[in-house]
This record gives structure tokens, C-alpha cells and sequence, in this order.
């Protein structure tokens, strides 16, 4: 008969240690939890504070009023309809339209990844970059592993991803356009340290939104400028930066574009764009 | 079925699932499943957050093959089925197929975000949501505009 895993601690603490006995090779990977509570109860608690009128207007940024009920979601812990329900039992539906919408993608990724299967991990579609899918490297670069490329932004994302087990969902096209375009990783690498990495991570919205940033599931890769991070980091990152003004970011987007995919006859790529925020 | 056991996975972890309204007295398993922690590598923070979600639910708590473990766990129980709740996970597809060759499976749907049963293009977003939208909004959108 198997041996029963233990479901009564005295604490938090208690609990993360026998989680961490009971998966040496994980905490030996990496022993750090995050602060965000599993569970039904804390996810009622961040129902309660969710905002969706301020959602709407400010979601992009990264201090603005995202509802952090992704990983519950994920897990099934809340499902959609029940969220969607409680937002629409206290807002008008077209005050609420947005963050619906927003739930609708969630609902979307699920449907593709009924369809595909594993076919979520293969590029849907060709590469608008100019490159073929052998250009791209399948190592992560170890100065993102450590967080120390010297960009401040990227390495503080690199630092919440490993510690808080989340990043803002701007953030995390930041983080994969850079990889991507900059660095030349292949989508899939980067998927998978998402993945390792994100309380949210689920196959589906993950590698889908990977696609869409490389161009593999979209028109256009997306890709950003140090102009279009610095407004929606309010400068956070940028200020105390030693690369302002001339980090691999500056520039119009014509020139970045040029610079990215010089081998692209045609400006196909999709500047300053964001996608549907696929991740609250 | 009368007498079945609950397999709760990775997409229903709501102690107001189905599985469980419906079968209030069911003995019920998680597994911790060696071919994803092997495959996927998941951190810490991860296996923490699962597990205080499973501390919430009223499971029995194992790890190994999910196949081996749920089959062993029914014969334990005397159990004549399985239930489960839905997944799009393609490998919740092959465990349920070899599941069935011992004992039959039902599986069970949470409540749809989106209620409607025919063709939604999924090659964009904005095709899905064009159909998906007023069903989301229980076709109240149009009507607070």
C-alpha cells in the first residue's frame, strides 16, 4: 500500500519544510517559496480586493489594479463562471467588460490546448522575424538565470520570477520579447523556465503567449522600447538603470525593428503592441 | 456507480467541484505525479502552492504513477468507478483511457465559462470572443450599453 503524504502542520513553516523533505531534488534546485498562499480561502481573499473598474484602466502598468487571481484559477481553485459570476454581481456587465474579456482568454487557451495536445510546444506558424526556427539558441544564458545582464529591468523580473513565483503579465512579454529578439532564445526554452518558475504556470496560456511574442502564433512578433517600458514601470527600473539612454531597448521602433530583423524586407513587426493581456 | 473514488488533478482543485457535490462520501486521492515532477522540474514555490491548496480539500495525498496509484487506491476502497472532473491536459487523456481498461471513468465538467456547444474558430482571439462574448456575458453585454 503507499504511504500517505502527511495534510496536518502546525504552520506555514511546517508545511514548507515537509514539502521541502519530501521534494529534495526541487528544494535542492532552488529552496525559496513564494509568498502567495494556495488554497481556496486565500483565494477569496483576492477575489475581495478584486477592482474591476480600475482594472480596466490600469492593468498595464505595474502598479496598477491587477486581480492576482491567476494562479487560483489555474489550479482550478476558483473557475472562470464562478469569477465571472461574482464580478458580474457587483459591477454592470459593461463596467466589467474588460476584465470578462480578459477571462476569455484564459477560456481561449484552454480550448487550443484541447485541440493541440502537445502541439502547444511546436511553433503554430512560421517565424515572421526573418529567421528560421535554427537560428534561435536553446540554452538559457546564464546572466538571465543569475539575473545579472546589467539591465536592471530584466534582472529584477529574472529576481521576481525565481523569488515571487510571479510577474506581471507586461512584464512577462518584456522578459520573453527580450529573450527572444534580443537574445535569440528559442520560444520553448523560455516557456519552460516560465513554466518551472510561475505559480499561474499553465502549458496552454503559457506557451501560446510565448508564440505570440516570437511570432509563431501571430502576424508580427511583438517586441517593446525603453519609451514604452519606462511609462508603464513609471520609471522604476529606468531611473536607477547605468544603461539609461543607451540600452539595447533605445530607439524608435523603426529602428529597433531594423536592428531586430534586419533580414525582414517588409516592416512586419508589431512595435509597442500588447497583446490581450492573456495573464491577470 | 455506487461506490466510486473521487481522482482530484491539477485542474479542479475547488473543494465546491463537482466531484465532490456530487459525491460528498467518496474517498478521494491526489497523486503527485513522478512524470511531471520529473518532466516539468517544478520549484518549490510551485509544489508549495499546490500543496496548501490540497490541505483544504478532504484527499488522501500519494505520490507515484497516477495509473498505479488510483487503481491501487480504488481496490483499497472496493470502489466500482472512478470520478474525476474534465481536463485539456493531453496526458489526463491517455491516464483516463488506461484507467477505463479496469474500472469505468466518469468524468465530470465544471460550470462553463463560455455555455455553447457549437463550432468557435480558434485561429485568433478576436474570432473566438466575436462568438464567446455574449455567452460570457450571459447576453447581458448589449443590454447595459
Amino acid at each position: 500500500m503507499s504511504k500517505d503524504m502527511r495534510r496536518d502542520f502546525t504552520d506555514r513553516a511546517d508545511l514548507i519544510r515537509y514539502v521541502g523533505e519530501q521534494f529534495p531534488e526541487a528544494a535542492a534546485r532552488d529552496g525559496r517559496v513564494s509568498p502567495i498562499r494556495g488554497g481556496r480561502r486565500a483565494a477569496e481573499v483576492q477575489l475581495n480586493r478584486l477592482e474591476t473598474h480600475r482594472y480596466a484602466t490600469t492593468r498595464n502598468f505595474l502598479n496598477g489594479s491587477v486581480s492576482r487571481l491567476s494562479p487560483y484559477i489555474r489550479y482550478g481553485v476558483l473557475n472562470l463562471a464562478q469569477v465571472r459570476d461574482w464580478v458580474l454581481a457587483r459591477a454592470t456587465p459593461h463596467q466589467c467588460e474588460k476584465f470578462v474579456n480578459e477571462l476569455g482568454w484564459r477560456d481561449y487557451w484552454q480550448r487550443l490546448y484541447l485541440k493541440l495536445g502537445q502541439g502547444i510546444w511546436e511553433d503554430r506558424e512560421p517565424y515572421k522575424t526573418g529567421y528560421s526556427p535554427q537560428h534561435y539558441q536553446d540554452t538559457l544564458p546564464e546572466d538571465i538565470q543569475s539575473g545579472t545582464t546589467g539591465l536592471v529591468c530584466m534582472d529584477v523580473f529574472s529576481q521576481e520570477l525565481k523569488i515571487q513565483g510571479y510577474l506581471h503579465n507586461h512584464a512577462r512579454m518584456w522578459l520573453a520579447a527580450y529573450l527572444v529578439h534580443w537574445r535569440h532564445l528559442r520560444w520553448q526554452t523560455g516557456a519552460k523556465w516560465f513554466l518551472e518558475h510561475l505559480i499561474d504556470g499553465d502549458p496552454a496560456s503559457n506557451n501560446l503567449s510565448w508564440q505570440w511574442v516570437a511570432s509563431t502564433f501571430g502576424a508580427k512578433p511583438y517586441f517593446f522600447n525603453r519609451e514604452n517600458l519606462e511609462r508603464y514601470t513609471a520609471g522604476l527600473y529606468c531611473r536607477r538603470c547605468p544603461l539609461y539612454g543607451h540600452c539595447a531597448f533605445e530607439g524608435s521602433y523603426d529602428d529597433l525593428a531594423h536592428n531586430l530583423f534586419p533580414r525582414n524586407e517588409s516592416p512586419t513587426a508589431q512595435p509597442g503592441r500588447k497583446p490581450k493581456a492573456k495573464r491577470r | 456507480m455506487i461506490r466510486p473514488i473521487l481522482w482530484v488533478h491539477g485542474d479542479c482543485l475547488d473543494p465546491q467541484g463537482p466531484h465532490f457535490k456530487n459525491h460528498p462520501q467518496a474517498p478521494a486521492l491526489w497523486v503527485w505525479d513522478e512524470r511531471l515532477l520529473a518532466e516539468w522540474q517544478l520549484s518549490l514555490k510551485r509544489l508549495v502552492f499546490i500543496y496548501e491548496c490540497l490541505v483544504e480539500l478532504p484527499v488522501v495525498i500519494r505520490r507515484g504513477g497516477v495509473v498505479a496509484e488510483v487503481l491501487t487506491f480504488a481496490t483499497e476502497h472496493q470502489a466500482d468507478g472512478i470520478v474525476t472532473t474534465a481536463s485539456p491536459s493531453p496526458l489526463f487523456r491517455q491516464y483516463v483511457k488506461v484507467l477505463e481498461q479496469s474500472l469505468p471513468v466518469t468524468i465530470l465538467s465544471v460550470e462553463p465559462f463560455v455555455d455553447y456547444d457549437g463550432h468557435i474558430d480558434l485561429a485568433r482571439f478576436s474570432r473566438y470572443w466575436r462568438v464567446a462574448q455574449a455567452y460570457a456575458f450571459k447576453g447581458d453585454l448589449n443590454d447595459s450599453k
